[in-house]
């Protein structure tokens, strides 16, 4: 997908403070975007509702509803939007939880300028790519999991759950290498679009969830199996 | 949950301990009362001639005043525990507070220098960027200044400039000098009653006062601002009312809101940013100044209201810092 095509996306910028979301409203423009900007939490959900976005940049000290609150509202109504957390706080339970919510990448303050559009421009290309993929093969069934990959619900016997955007696109692309290893960097690389000198964990940490999803017993993995260090496989064990 | 589980480990530490306690006490009433009755039959028989002597009553009530002054202690100890407990949970809030105050305004002015290094920004767009980050920086400094304001309250430490002024003229003019800071309107200022009397103040500390009213004025309304100052005077003292239309303060919480690093949670506040600390200031300038301050509202929804009283300074009296200052007429 080319770059132009990324442009005239549209982003929901969703920052209380006046000054930031002055800046990155100027910013996004110049790169083409279309941005629309909330200051709160209410006037977030208000324009989520009525409006169509590619992606949603998301600030979690928010007056009315955080940005956990908000992150879980568009992954009820879309399971697939892409949203970047961009906030103050760096401790590791909010990191957790943001990404539990649904937050597909977390952006702390201050963050460079040149590091936030490249995530979102990968987050937008990954996007695209994942919608393209999916209308060939969108439901996917293993073992006794069943994976449908457009509205990211998912069985495994008889219980139902949904996926967050994230893990859906690191399924598909673990399953689109099947029988292959699928290095953390390789994954960084394609799937987050990251530098992958940091953030190794962030990979594993998405993997656990995934076994936790899908394996029966998910110390001892018989789909997505650890290579050890090398990375990770998905394979279906007859 | 940490803090949670701490709590609960205190208060099973607390029962355990006063269950030993108690254990003793009754051990020790029911070795003292079977040793007395094994000394009477035990006397009686060997000899009824020789008068029992019973053992000292002495031991045994001191030996209760002993337990019952370790499980005071325990209390105590169990009280200035939980207070400990609450202090922490509300630094750890303020820090977590102070973080996202010190790295908004940082990322901010972060954003334009990168803005301005990478792009070809219009002169006129630069100007602006110029002006947001100037805005930012003082917005670092406010925060920087009210932290080290707080460590030298903590240490009773204050470079006070104690003045002689007119009291309504000057609060007045302090009050609206805020307002332009906050770049408010200041028609929306209504002032009312009059003074009449002199009060010695030390200018740079009633600003921060009034600019902390005015700005959580701001941060704590939701429709257009109106803020009303009234000014009154009894024989001692002077009254400057400050009230607002804001959405108020809830009832349970108006005899917290003065303290170091509280902060209201609450689902309709319009604002979530802040340090726990402007009227903990407030609070401890006033009372440097020898007056008091006094926070009203009439519920969620009903605008807040705060009373700081000031002694007005006669003649006769000495300075607060036994200098008698210049008088200062603005």
């Amino acid at each position: 997908m080319s770059d132009e095509q990324l442009e005239k996306s549209k982003i929901l910028l969703v920052e209380d403070e006046e000054n930031l979301a002055h800046g990155l409203e100027y910013n996004l423009s110049e790169e083409g975007y279309l941005v629309t900007i909330a200051r709160d939490g209410k006037e977030a959900l208000k324009y989520f509702d009525e409006n169509d976005f590619d992606l949603i940049v998301l600030d979690i000290m928010l007056p009315y509803f955080n940005g956990f609150e908000i992150a879980k509202h568009v992954r009820e109504k879309h399971p697939q939007m892409p949203i970047l957390m961009l906030t103050a706080r760096t401790q590791v339970e909010d990191r957790v939880k943001g990404l539990e919510l649904g937050a597909d990448d977390y952006l702390t303050k201050p963050f460079h300028l040149k590091e936030l559009l490249l995530r979102i421009k990968g987050m937008l290309k990954r996007k695209n790519w994942y919608q393209k993929v999916v209308i060939e093969n969108p439901i996917y069934i293993f073992g006794n999991n069943e994976i449908n990959f457009e509205n990211l619900k998912c069985s495994k016997d008889k219980n139902e759950f949904q996926l967050t955007s994230y893990e859906a696109m690191i399924m598909k692309y673990l399953i689109e290498n099947k029988d292959k290893v699928v290095t953390r960097k390789e994954l960084l690389e394609n799937v987050w679009n990251m530098n992958p000198d940091i953030e190794t964990r962030t990979v594993d940490n998405f993997i656990a969830r995934l076994r936790k999803h899908f394996e029966d017993d998910p110390s001892n993995p018989k789909f997505i199996v650890s290579v050890r260090s090398a990375g990770y496989m998905f394979q279906i064990q007859d | 949950m940490r803090r949670k589980h701490s709590f609960v480990y205190n208060l099973v530490i607390f029962i355990l301990a006063q269950l030993v306690w108690l254990s003793i006490l009754l051990l020790w009433i029911y070795w003292y009362v079977k040793n007395n009755i094994i000394f009477e039959q035990v006397g009686e028989k060997a000899s009824p001639q020789i008068v029992y002597d019973a053992p000292s009553v002495f031991p045994f009530v001191g030996g209760i005043v002993l337990l019952t002054g370790l499980s005071v202690s325990l209390v105590l100890i169990f009280r200035h525990l939980n207070i400990q407990l609450k202090l922490n949970e509300l630094y750890d809030n303020f820090i977590a507070n102070v973080t996202h105050e010190l790295k908004s305004p940082l990322s901010s002015i972060q954003l334009y220098l990168e803005t301005l290094n990478t792009r070809n920004v219009p002169e006129e767009k630069k100007k602006e960027f110029y002006g947001l980050m100037m805005r930012d920086s003082e917005r670092l400094k406010k925060l920087v200044n009210s932290i080290l304001e707080i460590a030298m309250m903590d240490k009773k430490k204050f470079n006070r400039e104690f003045e002689v002024y007119k009291a309504d003229e000057t609060i007045k003019k302090i009050i609206l000098e805020s307002a332009e800071q906050f770049n408010l309107d200041p028609n929306i200022i209504k002032f009312s009653g009059d003074a009449g009397c002199d009060i010695m103040l030390d200018r740079n500390s009633i600003k921060t006062v009034f600019d902390n009213l005015v700005d959580n004025s701001i941060k704590y309304s939701v429709a257009p601002l109106e803020i009303m100052v009234k000014f009154k005077r009894s024989t001692k003292k002077t009254e400057i009312e400050f009230s607002d239309n804001g959405i108020g303060i809830p009832h349970d919480q108006i005899k917290k809101i003065f303290q170091k690093f509280h902060r209201i949670y609450d689902k309709d506040i319009p604002n979530v940013k802040g340090t726990g600390l402007g009227l903990y200031v407030v609070r401890e300038i006033i009372k440097n100044h020898k007056g008091k301050v006094f926070a009203f509202s009439e519920g969620k929804g009903k605008g807040a209201k705060f009373k700081i009283e000031l002694p007005i300074y006669t003649e006769k009296k000495k300075s607060l810092r036994g200098n008698k200052k210049d008088f200062k007429n603005e």
